[in-house]
């Protein structure tokens, strides 16, 4: 009789919360079904308390890599994001969550990595390796990373510099990069808040680049970063008119 | 069973002491290896800090009545089953496994719902509930025909069948005691007895262990710890004889036995997949246990047995 071979999960000897702080994590169907439940519910609670909107949903309707870059003022800014995607991509979705915040206390980490599949990027050591990892998702087709490349949430509303990693990330890639501006989080879920409040929220969705042509040298990096201030940006002034 | 019964019922209430006294005993007899021996403890303490925390839930879970136990060791099951899925590796594969999640589940509603044709509710489905192999297996085997595949999947049928008999049916025997008119007596005490064996087996080969009871499949534990196991699942029905006062001599050996042997055969069972998987323990999920399937291995064994002798002398009901 032939052997068989057990393809067993590879943190079988990891602490429950030590599995959830690793990345590529092993989940299961239920952390999956889970997701997919708790996801489900978050849309609807947008859609009725926020009145949430989505303008441009076209340009995010593609199979191929994508990485959204977006504003950030507000935890609900990636709910946002998430909502946009179709349910069966969520679990290929990944928002880089700063490891520093979201992968420390208890409940914290349970809600970056079952409720949004975050992707713990070190924000202040690591960040070569973060970026590296984040090339390495994105070489698989069909994977979707969410980036707030101002680091932090803004706590103005205004839309911040952007950090020069986005710009290393997709130059002289050959990926769509979507610029996105969610708009009326900063109202409805500012930073120091529990609880959101029932303001409208409203995602739009920019034209999908590319800066295949780009290289990665210092120079031509920070400018993609402030192109794509700009652009976010923008989206925020035309509010959707196009 | 229901938190005002509970309350009132000298059984539970004797148990709530019993737990309480043993937890107090086992920390002064780890205080003492520690303090006064000086001994390297650090390892058993973290595993007593869990004993606590499980014990505290355990109770709590009792008390708040039968609905409370059986969706518990439904819970239980579920995530026993996902530590031997992701162990296994029958975890990748979804639709077997959601087939075993659908059995684990229908076990708990078997438990939970009276017979639909004119039963009294609050005494579970018996027929269902002994007949949900049957159905559970036919769903697993039916899998491989929807899907159109055949390589592999012998080893994932299997894999789901034994998960699914094993943690989600012989361990359900456990919340359908919560039916049982003695439901107090047989919940606690099998729940306690097989804790309190697990713990001799490891004092007894501990102090005393040299010959290894089964080398080839858990080389840690002896025949002293055995044996010492047995003695005390032998005597423990005898000391905590309120929890069945209409048990005879023979139910009184006959629990001895199913506690002190089928425990023990549980954890070795365990041991045997974990050993074949190559693995030392299932998960990490309790801190100085291992995973869950560690720590219900004795029970998935006894709860069952002990079930179904207690029905064959007294109906349950």
């Amino acid at each position: 009789m032939k052997k068989w071979r057990y393809d067993s999960a590879r943190d079988l000897d990891q602490a429950p919360l030590d599995r959830l702080r690793q990345f590529p994590r092993e989940p299961d169907m239920l952390v999956y079904g889970l997701r997919s439940l708790c996801a489900l519910i978050i849309r609807g609670l947008l859609h009725v308390y926020n009145r949430f909107e989505i303008i441009g949903h076209e340009n995010l309707r593609t199979n191929r890599s994508l990485v959204i870059v977006a504003n950030h003022c507000s935890h609900l800014d990636t709910l946002c994001l998430l909502a946009a995607l179709p349910l069966r991509k969520l679990h290929r979705a990944f928002p880089a969550a700063a490891s520093d915040y979201f992968f420390r206390s208890v409940h914290r980490v349970w809600a970056a990595a079952v409720l949004v599949n975050a992707l713990p990027f070190g924000r202040d050591a690591h960040v070569r390796k973060s970026l590296s990892l984040c090339q390495e998702l994105l070489a698989k087709p069909g994977t979707i990373l969410i980036i707030f490349p101002e680091g932090t949430r803004s706590t103005t509303g205004d839309v911040g510099e952007f950090k020069s990693g986005i710009g290393a990330l997709v130059a002289g890639r050959d990926v769509a990069v979507v610029p996105c501006f969610v708009e009326g989080s900063f109202r409805a879920w500012p930073k120091g808040r529990h609880f959101p409040r029932p303001k409208k929220v409203r995602l739009i969705v920019g034209a999908p680049r590319n800066y295949r042509s780009r290289t990665a040298d210092k120079i031509d990096i920070g400018a993609i970063a402030s192109e794509l201030r700009k652009a976010v940006s923008e989206l925020r002034l035309t509010n959707g008119s196009h | 069973m229901s938190p005002q019964t509970a309350l009132h019922d000298p059984v539970f209430r004797a148990y709530f002491l019993v737990v309480l006294v043993s937890l107090m005993v086992g920390g002064l007899v780890l205080g003492f290896l520690r303090f006064v021996l000086k001994k390297e403890t650090a390892a058993m303490f973290r595993t007593y800090w869990s004993w606590i925390l499980m014990a505290g839930i355990g109770l709590i879970v009792v008390f708040l009545g039968r609905v409370a136990t059986i969706a518990g060791v439904t819970l239980l099951a579920i995530f026993a089953f996902k530590e031997f899925a992701r162990a296994s590796g029958l975890y990748r594969d979804w639709w077997t496994t959601g087939a075993v999640y659908a059995g684990i589940v229908t076990v708990g509603i078997a438990s939970l719902i009276p017979h639909p044709r004119g039963a009294e509710p609050g005494t579970g489905w018996y027929g269902f509930f002994v007949a949900v192999p049957v159905f559970a297996i036919a769903l697993i085997l039916l899998i491989p025909i929807l899907r159109n595949r055949a390589r592999g999947e012998l080893q994932r049928m299997s894999l789901a069948i034994v998960g699914f008999i094993y943690i989600g049916w012989m361990f359900g025997h456990l919340g359908f005691l919560a039916n049982a008119r003695n439901a107090y007596g047989f919940v606690c005490f099998i729940i306690f007895a097989t804790a309190i064996c697990d713990v001799a087996a490891f004092t007894f080969g501990s102090i005393f262990g040299r010959h290894p009871l089964r080398s080839e499949i858990s080389p840690n534990k002896t025949w002293e710890g055995a044996v010492g196991s047995l003695v005390v699942a032998m005597i423990l029905p005898w000391l905590l004889r309120f929890s069945f006062p209409f048990f005879g001599t023979w139910q009184l050996i006959l629990t001895g036995l199913i506690v002190g042997i089928g425990g023990q055969l549980g954890d070795l069972s365990i041991s045997v997949i974990k050993r074949d998987i190559g693995t030392k323990d299932m998960a990490a999920t309790i801190p100085g246990h291992g995973g869950i399937l560690d720590r219900i291995d004795s029970l998935i064994y006894a709860a069952p047995l002990f079930m179904h002798m207690a029905g064959y002398y007294y109906p349950l009901k």
